[in-house]
């Protein structure tokens, strides 16, 4: 199964402190292992949320909401994307994030994957959804390749 | 510049509500666009709260706390991540966005950090180490 792990924002990444060199080694050390263990598919970090925007869908009509949002504890400051056999497995990999900051939390959820939708996931809506996976995935190596 | 995408969960969605084949529809036509487009990198429905958990971290110890969680509007009920020229861009995109929910909903546009972006803490050593493992999960994945 695939989760997705959310780190959530504390006041310091709100705030725009920059990770330390220890930060970096720590989380450089934990993702080497994450790599290691064929866990890790994909992960950023987020700029706060000043930097960001929300668009309000009411309707027709579409409001546009400039950051920064004020439930600090309810942002995501950075995510990444594992797969991993149960729940109990993402858990255990997630104790072992290095907390640096003293307070953080981690969000785990489980990604729904084409089953998931039963029948209104036609046969045409997997194809298509394959294939645009499929030209995604394709464009994000084009990127990473350039050092985009 | 990348973004990441974010779908605020809904009551519906918080309550497993699936979306019928009339949404996947316009969502599969609206993928569409962004792939031609050459924005779309990934994106994923998250399954509700419920399904989820959350490690709680405070100095040396570890909480475990299972879902589901309350605050439904914080929540994410899915992402996309965007390579775009700019948060208009973004913006312009997500406008043309079907509403992904039955009811009034939300979606967070949130720039991603570049390595270029960390300073001189990010050393070439850990900008390095980086590459490596990007490198390493491309070709696990391939």
């Amino acid at each position: 199964m695939r989760v997705m792990v959310i780190v959530k924002a504390t006041p310091d990444t709100e705030a725009g402190v920059l990770p330390t060199q220890e930060a970096f080694a720590a989380m450089g050390s934990y993702g080497e292992e994450l790599v290691k263990a064929g866990i890790l598919l994909d992960g950023n970090g987020l700029k706060p949320s000043s930097t960001g925007v929300r668009i309000r869908m009411d309707g027709r009509n579409r409001s546009v909401i400039d950051g920064p949002f004020a439930e600090t504890k309810e942002l995501i400051a950075g995510y990444s994307l594992w797969e991993v056999r149960s729940m109990d497995e993402a858990i255990e990999w997630a104790k072992r994030f290095p907390n640096l900051t003293g307070e953080t939390e981690l969000e785990i959820r489980p990604v729904f994957e084409d089953e998931d939708f039963g029948e209104a996931a036609t046969p045409e809506l997997r194809e298509q959804d394959d294939r645009l996976r499929a030209e995604a995935a394709k464009r994000k190596a084009e990127l990473a390749n350039r050092g985009a | 510049m990348r973004v990441m995408v974010f779908v605020k969960a809904s009551p519906e969605s918080e309550a497993g509500v699936m979306p019928s084949e009339e949404l996947l529809n316009a969502m599969g036509d609206y993928n569409e666009e962004l792939v031609k487009a050459g924005i779309m990198l990934a994106g994923d429905g998250l399954k509700p709260s419920s399904a989820g958990a959350r490690v709680h971290f405070s100095g040396k110890s570890r909480t475990v706390i299972d879902g589901p969680f309350a605050e439904t509007k914080e929540l994410v009920a899915g992402y996309w991540l965007w390579q775009v020229r700019s948060m208009d861009e973004a913006i312009e995109w997500v406008k043309r966005c079907p509403n992904p929910m039955m009811s009034d909903s939300d979606i967070e546009i949130r720039p991603v950090f570049e390595p270029e972006d960390f300073g001189a803490e990010f050393t070439p050593e850990r900008r390095e180490q980086e590459e490596r493992l990007r490198a390493s999960i491309a070709s696990q994945q391939a």
